[in-house]
C-alpha cells in the first residue's frame, strides 16, 4: 500500500491556511448613505425592460428620464451636482432584474433607484439586493402593483403610479354610473400576469361581476386565432357588451385587429387598460383609427398630445431637444414626470445629501412636489402611495384622450375596499421653465 | 359558431406551422441536421422584406424579396458554416450535437445582428389584402381573403416542392443524397452542392412563412420563435420523413392548439403542443408518417 | 497470462481507489481555497461567484447527459425550473430548513427526470431534442395553471441571514456565495464519481455505439434512463440554488433560452469532461459584463447594448464548434 505523506502534508497547511486566513480577514465597513454621492455628480440607477411586450411599453422610459437629468444639469444641476443615471435591460425577467439591480448597487455603486419596473421583476430584485439592508432609496417604482407601499416589507420604496386595483376599481364604478353601459354584459379579456391580473383582483374588490369569468392569456402567447376564438365566444351576448382588456399594448392591437377581422367594432364597447391603452403604438401596430375612435381609456395625465397643458408643453420642448429621435408620446411624460419629482426630492433632502436623508424629504414633502399628473401625490411619514386615482376619457381618431362627456371628473380611491370618491383637486403649476424650485 | 371559428382558425394557423415543418424537414432529411436557425433567417428575411415594403411601398415585391433573400441566406449558411463545420468535426460523439449547436449559436446571432441593425422595436406588415372576415349569410367568419391567400399559397408550395422531389432530376438527386450520400456520390452526384441546394429551398420556404405569418401578428427580433417551437413540434408529430409527414403534423398540430384554446382554457397553448407531442411519440416513436423501414435516427 | 490479466486488473482497481481519493482530496483543496478568497473580496465579486458556482452546476448536468452519454436535451431549463419550485415550496409551504430545500430540490428533479426519462427512452436525437424542447416552453407555463404554485408572481425563496455568530459584517452575497460553492463542489465531485465509475463507462460506450453496447450486455434503454434521472437531479440543485440567489422562483425565471445558454457553457469549454464546467459557469456570467463594458466603450446605441451580450454568446458557441469542438484543452494536447 502506498502511503501519501504528500497529500496529508498538503491538507494539513491548507487547513492552517484556512484558519489564519479566517482570523485575520475583516470585511472594511461601508460609507452606505452617501454612497453614489459626490460633490459634483449623484449617480441613479434603474433596472428596466428594453425588449419584448414589456419593452415595447416602457422601453422610451429610462431615456425620458435622462433627458430631463440632462436639462437640469444644463441649468445648474441639483444644489451644484451633476446627475447621472445608470440604465440597465433587464428583459422583464426577474432573476435578470436580479441580478442588474445588484450590479447597480455593488458595480455601479448608485445612490438611490428610480423607477424601477415590473412588479415580479422588482418584488424579486427588491429582496435579492437587500435594498432594504443597505438601505437603498427605491423612488417612484413603475408598477401598478399596490405591495410596493407596503412600508414594513419594502420600507425604502415608494410607488407613484396609481395601482391596477385603483384603476379597475375607477372603471367599475364609470360602468356603474353610467346609463348606457351598466345594464349591458361585461366582459374581461387579461394578461396573465401583472399587467392583466392585478386588475382582474381590482373589479372584484369593486363587487363588479362580469357576465362571464374572465378570459386570461399568456403573456407574449396572444396569437390571433386565440383571439378570433375568444372574440367569437362572447359575441355571442346580446345587446352591446363592455369589453374591459387589460393587457400591454401589442395584446390589445391583436384583438382590436381580430374585431376588425369579424366586424365586431361596433358589437362591443371597449374599455382599454393604461398600459394597453396607448393609442399611439395602437396606431402603429396596424390597428385602424376608425376602432380606435371611441374606445374608452382611464389616465392619471393629461394627454401626451394635448399641447394646451402646460407640462407637456415644456416637457416635449426638453424631449426635442435632449431626446432627440424620440417621439413624445405617454411613456415619455410618465418618466419625465418621474425625473422632475426626483429632482424635487434631491433638492428637498439638501446639500447634505444621505439615503436617509433623500426618503425623509419625500415623506415629509412628497406631496408638495409639481408634478404632471392631475391626481394628488399621497407621500407622508405613514404613506408610500403615489397618485391614488384616474379620470376617465375617450380615444378620438386621431388617438387623442379627452375627458368623458367633454368634462375633466376626478376620482380617487385606495388598492383594497374603500369608496371611489370624486376629487376636487386641482394640480400645481408648472414651476418656471420646468425647472424646480422647492 | 364557436366550432366553425376554431376548425378555420386551425387550418390558418396550420398552414403556418407547415411551412416551417417543411423547412425543418427538408434540411433534416438532406443534412441529419435539426437548424435551429431556420427562425432566425425566417425573420431576417422578413425584415428584408420589410424594408423593402418601407422603401417600394409593395407586399409583393417585398415577397418575392424574401423568398430568393431566403434561398441565398440558406445557401450561404450551409456553404460556409455548416460545410467546415462537417469538414472539422468528423471523430467523436460530438458530430451529433456539433451542428445542432451551431444553428443555435446562428439563431443568436442573427437576432442579435437584427436587433444592431433594425432596432428592437416591435414593428408591423400591412396584409396585402384584406383581412377582414368573410360574410357568410349574414355572419362574419374567422377567414378572411389573406388566410385564403396564406392557405393557397402554402398548399401551392407543397405542391410545386412534391413535384420538384417526385418529378425532376433535381429532386432525386436532393433524395438520393440525402438518404445514402456515398452511393449518391458514386454515381455521380455532386452531393455538396445538392445539400446545398437544400439549405437553399429551406430557406425561401422560411422566407416565405415569415412574409405569410408577420403581416397577421407582428414583427420583432423574436417574432418567430413561437414558429421555430412549433414548426419543430410539428415536424416531430409528423415523422420527419416527408414532406405530407410535415404538413400532417402542422395540421394535427394546429387542430389540437386552437381547439384546446377554444373549448378548454385560452392559457393552455404551450402545454397542449406538449401533451399532444408526447402521446404521438408514446404510441409511434418515430412519428405518425415514418415508416418501418426509417433509417434509425 | 491470467496471472498477468490479474495483476494488471488489480493494479486498474487499485489506481481507481487512489484516483478516488486524490478526487475527493482536490475538490476539498478547492472549498478551502475558495473559504480562504471568500473573506478577501467584496460582495459583488462573491455575488458573481455564487452565480458562477450554480451555472457550473447546470452545465455539469449537461455534461452529464449529452457529453457522457450522448443524450442531448433542450429542456434542461424546465429540470431547473422543477427543482427550483421544490425547494421553494418545502421552504414556504413544509417550512423546513433551506437545505432540505435544496436536498429536495435535487430529489424531485430527479424523480421528474426518472419518469420523464422512461417516456423519452425510445426517442433519440432529434425525436429527443424536439421533446424536451417542447418541455422547456410548456413547463413553465404551468405554474399559471395551479394557484399552489404561485402564478406569475410566483413563490418566495428566502434562506434567511447567515447564523449570528459569523457576525453583523457577514453579508447576504457571502453566505449565497458559501452555500453555492459548497453546493456546487459537492454536486460537481458527485458527477465526477459517477464519470469514473462503472456507470461512467457504460454512459460512454453507450454514447459512442449503442449498437455494441447493447450487443455487450448493456441495458441501453434502462441506462439512458439512469443517467437522464442523475442529470435531472443535477440540473434540479442548479435550479434550487438560482432561486435562492434571486431570493425566489417565477415561470419567466427559466426561459428556453437558459437551456441554450446551458448548452452553449458545456460545448464552449469541452463537452466530454468536467474540467471546464468552472470555466463555463464563468463565460456565462462574464460575457453580459464584457458586452456591457465594450458598449459603454465605444458609446453605442441602446440596441446595440442590449443586443451584444447575445451575440458575444452565439459567436462563441459558432467559434467553439468550429475550432473546438472537443473542448479547448484539445488545442493543447499533442496530436496522436
Amino acid at each position: 500500500m502506498i502511503r501519501n505523506t504528500r497529500t496529508k502534508r498538503i491538507s494539513i497547511a491548507s487547513a492552517l491556511i484556512a484558519a489564519g486566513a479566517m482570523v485575520l480577514s475583516t470585511v472594511p465597513a461601508q460609507a452606505a448613505e452617501t454612497t453614489g454621492v459626490t460633490a459634483t455628480t449623484i449617480k441613479l440607477g434603474i433596472s428596466s425592460p428594453k425588449t419584448g411586450s414589456a419593452g415595447l411599453v416602457y422601453g422610451k422610459l429610462p431615456g425620458a428620464m435622462k433627458a430631463y437629468f440632462d436639462y437640469i444639469n444644463a441649468n445648474g444641476g441639483v444644489n451644484g451636482r451633476k446627475i447621472t443615471l445608470v440604465a440597465r435591460d433587464d428583459k422583464y425577467l426577474p432573476t435578470l432584474a436580479a441580478t442588474q439591480t445588484k450590479n447597480l448597487i455593488l458595480d455601479d455603486k448608485v445612490f438611490a433607484l428610480v423607477g424601477a419596473l415590473g412588479t415580479a421583476t422588482h418584488a424579486r430584485a427588491y429582496t435579492a439586493a437587500s435594498l432594504a439592508k443597505n438601505n437603498v432609496p427605491d423612488l417612484f417604482v413603475n408598477t401598478g402593483f399596490s405591495g410596493f407601499t407596503n412600508k414594513a416589507k419594502y420600507p425604502t420604496a415608494f410607488a407613484v403610479l396609481p395601482s391596477y386595483a385603483m384603476e379597475a376599481k375607477i372603471m367599475a364604478k364609470f360602468i356603474k354610473d353610467n346609463p348606457t353601459l351598466a345594464p349591458q354584459a361585461s366582459f374581461l379579456i387579461a394578461q396573465d400576469d401583472e399587467f392583466g391580473i392585478d386588475g382582474v383582483g381590482g373589479f372584484k374588490a369593486a363587487g363588479h361581476t362580469f357576465t362571464k369569468p374572465p378570459t386570461l392569456y399568456p403573456q407574449g402567447g396572444l396569437t390571433a386565432a386565440l383571439a378570433e376564438g375568444a372574440l367569437t365566444l362572447l359575441s355571442a351576448a346580446p345587446g352591446k357588451p363592455v369589453l374591459v382588456l387589460f393587457g400591454t399594448t401589442d395584446s390589445t392591437a391583436t384583438i382590436l385587429k381580430a374585431a376588425e377581422k369579424l366586424a365586431l367594432t361596433t358589437k362591443f364597447t371597449f374599455i382599454a387598460g393604461s398600459v394597453g391603452g396607448d393609442a399611439n403604438t395602437l396606431l402603429a401596430l396596424g390597428v385602424k383609427a376608425t376602432t380606435v375612435d371611441g374606445i374608452l381609456a382611464a389616465s392619471f395625465f393629461p394627454d401626451a398630445k394635448d399641447s394646451t397643458d402646460e407640462y407637456v408643453k415644456q416637457f416635449t420642448a426638453i424631449n426635442t431637444k435632449y431626446n432627440k429621435g424620440v417621439t413624445f408620446d405617454n411613456i415619455v411624460l410618465q418618466g419625465m414626470n418621474s425625473a422632475m419629482l426626483t429632482v424635487q426630492a434631491l433638492r428637498a433632502a439638501g446639500k447634505n445629501l444621505t439615503r436617509t436623508g433623500l426618503i425623509k424629504a419625500i415623506e415629509s414633502k412628497g406631496s408638495t412636489f409639481a408634478s404632471a399628473g392631475l391626481l394628488p401625490l399621497n407621500y407622508s411619514a405613514t404613506s408610500r402611495v403615489g397618485y391614488n386615482g384616474y379620470w376617465f376619457g375617450q380615444l378620438n381618431a386621431k388617438g387623442e384622450l379627452k375627458p368623458f362627456g367633454g368634462k375633466l371628473s376626478l376620482y380617487t380611491t385606495d388598492s383594497t375596499a374603500g369608496l371611489v370618491t370624486a376629487s376636487t383637486f386641482v394640480r400645481k403649476s408648472i414651476p418656471k421653465n420646468g425647472i424646480p424650485n422647492n | 359558431m364557436q366550432f366553425t371559428t376554431a376548425v378555420l382558425t386551425s387550418l390558418s394557423s396550420g398552414a403556418i406551422y407547415a411551412l416551417m415543418s417543411i423547412a425543418l424537414v427538408l434540411v433534416w432529411r438532406s443534412t441529419r441536421v435539426v437548424n435551429f436557425a431556420q427562425a432566425g433567417q425566417a425573420v431576417l428575411t422578413t425584415y428584408i422584406g420589410y424594408e423593402v415594403i418601407q422603401r417600394t411601398g409593395s407586399y409583393w415585391i417585398a415577397l418575392v424579396a424574401a423568398i430568393v433573400s431566403g434561398a441565398l441566406i440558406g445557401a450561404f449558411i450551409d456553404r460556409f458554416f455548416m460545410r467546415p463545420i462537417f469538414k472539422r468535426v468528423t471523430s467523436g460523439p460530438i458530430v451529433l450535437i456539433a451542428p445542432v449547436v451551431a444553428t443555435l449559436g446562428l439563431l443568436g446571432i442573427i437576432q442579435a445582428i437584427i436587433g444592431i441593425v433594425w432596432g428592437l422595436n416591435i414593428q408591423s406588415i400591412q396584409t396585402p389584402v384584406a383581412n377582414d372576415g368573410f360574410n357568410v349569410n349574414g355572419t362574419v367568419i374567422a377567414f378572411s381573403l389573406f388566410n385564403a391567400f396564406v392557405l393557397g399559397t402554402v398548399t401551392l408550395t407543397m405542391i410545386l416542392l412534391t413535384l420538384l422531389f417526385q418529378k425532376t432530376n433535381i429532386g432525386l438527386a436532393l433524395r438520393a443524397s440525402a438518404y445514402s450520400p456515398e452511393i449518391a456520390k458514386l454515381s455521380g452526384i455532386r452531393v455538396d452542392a445538392v445539400r446545398t441546394l437544400g439549405w437553399a429551398i429551406a430557406g425561401a420556404a422560411g422566407g416565405l412563412a415569415g412574409m405569410l405569418y408577420i403581416p397577421g401578428a407582428s414583427l420583432d427580433p423574436n417574432a418567430m420563435d413561437i414558429l421555430l417551437v412549433f414548426g419543430f413540434i410539428a415536424a416531430v408529430i409528423g415523422g420527419l420523413e416527408s414532406m405530407a409527414g410535415a404538413v400532417a403534423g402542422a395540421m394535427v398540430l394546429g387542430f389540437a392548439i386552437n381547439f384546446a384554446t377554444t373549448y378548454i382554457s385560452t392559457t393552455l397553448v404551450f402545454l397542449t403542443a406538449f401533451a399532444i407531442l408526447i402521446l404521438v411519440l408514446l404510441i409511434r416513436p418515430s412519428g405518425l408518417f415514418a415508416s418501418k423501414k426509417s433509417r434509425s435516427a | 497470462m491470467l496471472k498477468h490479466l490479474a495483476k494488471k486488473d488489480s493494479a486498474k482497481v487499485h489506481s481507481t481507489k487512489h484516483a478516488t481519493k486524490k478526487r475527493l482530496l482536490l475538490f476539498i483543496l478547492a472549498g478551502w481555497a475558495l473559504l480562504i478568497i471568500s473573506n478577501q473580496v467584496e460582495d459583488l465579486t462573491l455575488s458573481r461567484g455564487a452565480y458562477i458556482a450554480t451555472f457550473a452546476v447546470g452545465i455539469a448536468s449537461i455534461i452529464l447527459l449529452t457529453g457522457y452519454s450522448g443524450q442531448l436535451s433542450l429542456g434542461h431549463s424546465a429540470l431547473m425550473a422543477v427543482g427550483a419550485y421544490a425547494g421553494a415550496l418545502t421552504i414556504n409551504n413544509l417550512k423546513w430548513h433551506p437545505v432540505i430545500a435544496l436536498i429536495m430540490a435535487a430529489l424531485i428533479a430527479g424523480i421528474f427526470g426518472l419518469i420523464l426519462g422512461i417516456a423519452v427512452a425510445r426517442l433519440s436525437g432529434p425525436y429527443l431534442a424536439g421533446t424536451t424542447l417542447a418541455l422547456a416552453v410548456s413547463l413553465p407555463s404551468l405554474a399559471n395553471q395551479f394557484p399552489i404554485l404561485g402564478g406569475t408572481q410566483g413563490l418566495g425563496f428566502d434562506v434567511g441571514f447567515a447564523p449570528a455568530r459569523f457576525g453583523e459584517e457577514f453579508s447576504q452575497d457571502k453566505w449565497f456565495f458559501w452555500i453555492a460553492a459548497l453546493a456546487a463542489l459537492i454536486m460537481i465531485w458527485f458527477v465526477a464519481n459517477i464519470a469514473a465509475s462503472r456507470y461512467g463507462r457504460t454512459f460512454r460506450a453507450m454514447r459512442d455505439n449503442p449498437t455494441a453496447a447493447q450487443l455487450s450486455g448493456i441495458n441501453v434503454a434502462r441506462e439512458k434512463v439512469i443517467a437522464f434521472a442523475i442529470s435531472a437531479a443535477v440540473a434540479g440543485l442548479a435550479g434550487g440554488l438560482l432561486v435562492m440567489l434571486a431570493t425566489g422562483v417565477s415561470p419567466s425565471a427559466f426561459p428556453l433560452s437558459l437551456s441554450f445558454s446551458l448548452l452553449t457553457g458545456a460545448v464552449v469549454t469541452g463537452v466530454y469532461n468536467l474540467k471546464g464546467v468552472i470555466l463555463g459557469g464563468l463565460v456565462l456570467v462574464a460575457i453580459p459584463e464584457i458586452a456591457e463594458a465594450l458598449v459603454s466603450r465605444i458609446g453605442g446605441s441602446e440596441d446595440l447594448a442590449v443586443s451584444l451580450p447575445g451575440f458575444l454568446v452565439s459567436a462563441l458557441l459558432i467559434l467553439a464548434v468550429m475550432f473546438t469542438p472537443n473542448g479547448p484543452g484539445h488545442i493543447f494536447k499533442s496530436k496522436h
